[in-house]
């Protein structure tokens, strides 16, 4: 089963000044101030640092869910500043989100909370891109591949009020991939999980990176996790340390 | 199909809200199949029982032409009277086919149940060719003719001997009428001498039912009639209907406001719920644009939900309607003055159609303001929002 689509874009992500400023009444805060960095295809990413160090605000802009405000941004080849670029089907074909909350749907069973993503959109990318996409167009077969991959074969037609937290972060984490994504972003996914879920998820997101080349970056104010990424960018105060 | 499925397990999240937003809407349907329904078995029943009456023209004594209509179909005690000499007047006028002089009286019966007497004679027989009555025809005065719901509901038979209530008079049941599905299937008819004489009214008439020479030829006929006996009402039965069917007409406006209002209600009800759980759940939508959907595909989940929500309340509503049909012709045949026997509200595919399809333009408005605004949520403010 293929996981991830290849990423053959070098870099993956390129920032230059990256600058993020929002507006709170009259009081400008400015997230980010000027970052600079390159993340290869393949890497295991970790952004760390404290609460408040524009960790979110940096996944957003990779995950082409928010603009910059100053400075450029290349994610997957494509230049976020230029008009006319549909974040949401470049979204929608190329990044998968695993999130801190799991934001699985109540009435849906895990298999089905899976295919979720493959609603969205289809019949717009069967036009864009004709039938090279037909073969990445996930089936329940998918979705269920990716369940047993995630370790819960035996849980498919559960639904969230069945599982266990850590279980509802891997129905999470099958969801991101269903669309065999070539960035997966995770933002804080093991902060609602206690110390042996954590691992336990931590472990899946380091074996996709490491099985399929899945581009992986994962932004954690856990800084017992660093020494497991391949590469550690630290934030502090909007600022690369 | 995958969008309702979906659209369906978000409605049963919450139960009991998306239950009364289905009944608010369920309830105006309903208000609007039962009113409609009534109006339009209200002028097919009032035709048919018109033509029940077999004649093309009236005349009765002056007074309310509406209220002569109402004895005229249903019978009933009405105080005002004229005198049998105009009957040979009127039959020989020349364009009269036929014309038949009637009396009406109105006892009760033990139960308090109101029996409708007609005094009738030959003539009668000749406006009713359908009539068929098992037994014979009057052979005495003291002879009467069942009407088949008179005679079922009075436990009688040819052979059969009646007492008339109030009146303390015993009549030999001669013939009972095979089921007519009219107005007749409920009176009990005398001969019209013993009738005006049991009831103290000799020599008078309540109505004369008249069946023209040629029926083109109507208005002529009235004109001339009127022109005979101008202390007499005589009008033809067309312009009857057309006199109810315009009193009916003016309470269109009023039903058609209440129907209006009702369905406004039902709207503006969905269109808080929907954008209450818009509201609530802008995290959630957050994730769905997060996870690639796009405004389009957020608009159309939120519609489908409302359009599902109104056109389930659409399909109760009707079922609503046809379940407490009784209960409203009751209601509202206690408001009017007239409406004709039988039932009025029935089932009826157009309406339901109607119905069905109002309630899915319904849901197409109410849900187009939460549909937009849930497809302008932008994900990264929904995910930060508490």
């Amino acid at each position: 089963m293929e996981i991830a689509s290849t990423c053959d874009v070098k870099p993956a992500v390129n920032a230059k000044g990256l600058v993020r400023t929002y507006s709170r009444g009259a009081e400008k805060i400015q997230a980010l101030k000027g970052i600079d960095l390159d993340i290869l295809c393949g890497e295991f990413v970790g952004v760390v640092g404290h609460s408040g160090a524009g960790k979110t605000t940096l996944l957003n802009l990779v995950g082409l869910m928010d603009r910059a405000t100053e400075g450029s941004l290349s994610v997957l080849g494509h230049d976020t500043a230029l008009r006319g670029v549909h974040f949401d089907a470049l979204r929608r074909k190329n990044i998968g989100f695993v999130f801190q909350e799991f934001y699985l749907m109540p009435t849906l069973t895990a298999t089905e909370n899976v295919l979720l993503p493959t609603m969205w959109g289809k019949a717009r990318d069967m036009t864009e891109i004709g039938s090279a996409i037909s073969d990445r167009v996930p089936s329940r077969k998918r979705a269920e591949e990716l369940l047993n991959l995630v370790g819960l074969g035996k849980r498919m037609t559960h639904k969230p009020s069945e599982l266990s937290g850590g279980e509802m972060q891997r129905v999470a984490v099958a969801r991101a991939l269903v669309n065999s994504p070539r960035l997966l972003l995770a933002d804080e996914p093991t902060g609602n999980l206690d110390t042996a879920t954590r691992d336990g998820i931590f472990n899946l997101l380091m074996a996709l990176n490491r099985d399929s080349g899945l581009t992986v970056i994962v932004a954690t104010h856990d800084l017992s996790l660093e020494s497991r990424f391949t590469r550690v960018i630290r934030l502090e105060d909007g600022v690369v340390k | 199909m995958i969008w309702f499925k979906l659209a369906f397990k978000n409605l049963i999240r919450r139960k009991t809200r998306s239950i009364l937003t289905v009944l608010g809407v369920a309830i105006a349907i309903a208000v609007l199949y039962s009113l409609f329904q009534f109006q339009q078995g209200y002028q097919s029943r009032l035709k048919g029982e018109l033509g029940a009456l077999g004649a093309h023209v009236m005349v009765v004594p002056k007074g309310c032409p509406y209220e002569a209509a109402t004895i005229a179909l249903h019978g009933g005690k009405w105080p005002r009277y004229m005198d049998e000499s105009l009957l040979p007047k009127v039959k020989a006028n020349p364009g009269v086919a036929e014309a038949a002089g009637v009396i009406m009286d109105a006892v009760f019966a033990p139960g308090n149940k109101n029996v409708i007497l007609l005094g009738i004679d030959e003539d009668y027989m000749k406006l009713r060719p359908a009539w068929h009555i098992n037994g014979h025809w009057f052979d005495s005065d003291s002879s009467v003719i069942m009407g088949s719901t008179s005679a079922q509901e009075a436990g009688l038979k040819p052979g059969d001997f009646w007492t008339v209530p109030e009146k303390n008079v015993r009549l030999h049941v001669v013939g009972v009428l095979n089921r007519t599905n009219t107005q007749d299937d409920g009176f009990v008819f005398l001969p019209r001498k013993t009738l005006q004489k049991i009831s103290g009214l000799e020599g008078k008439l309540v109505l004369i039912l008249i069946k023209a020479k040629h029926v083109d030829q109507t208005d002529a006929l009235v004109a001339s009639l009127k022109a005979d006996e101008v202390d007499m009402n005589v009008f033809p039965l067309s312009e009857l209907l057309g006199t109810i069917g315009a009193l009916m007409a003016s309470t269109k406006v009023f039903v058609s406001a209440i129907i209006l209002i009702a369905v406004i209600l039902g709207g503006v009800g969905v269109l808080n719920t929907v954008l209450m759980a818009v509201f609530e759940r802008t995290r959630e939508i957050g994730m769905m644009k997060a996870m690639g959907g796009s405004r389009g595909d957020v608009f159309k989940l939120v519609w489908a939900e409302t359009i599902l929500t109104t056109v389930l309340g659409g399909v109760a509503g009707v079922f609503i309607a046809l379940v407490s049909s009784r209960l409203v012709e009751a209601l509202i045949r206690g408001m009017i003055p007239y409406a004709p026997k039988g039932s009025l509200i029935g089932f009826s595919l157009p309406t339901m159609a109607m119905c069905v399809v109002l309630s899915l333009v319904l849901g197409l408005v109410a849900g187009f303001y939460p549909a937009f605004r849930a497809a302008s949520v932008k994900p990264v403010e929904a995910i930060k929002a508490e």
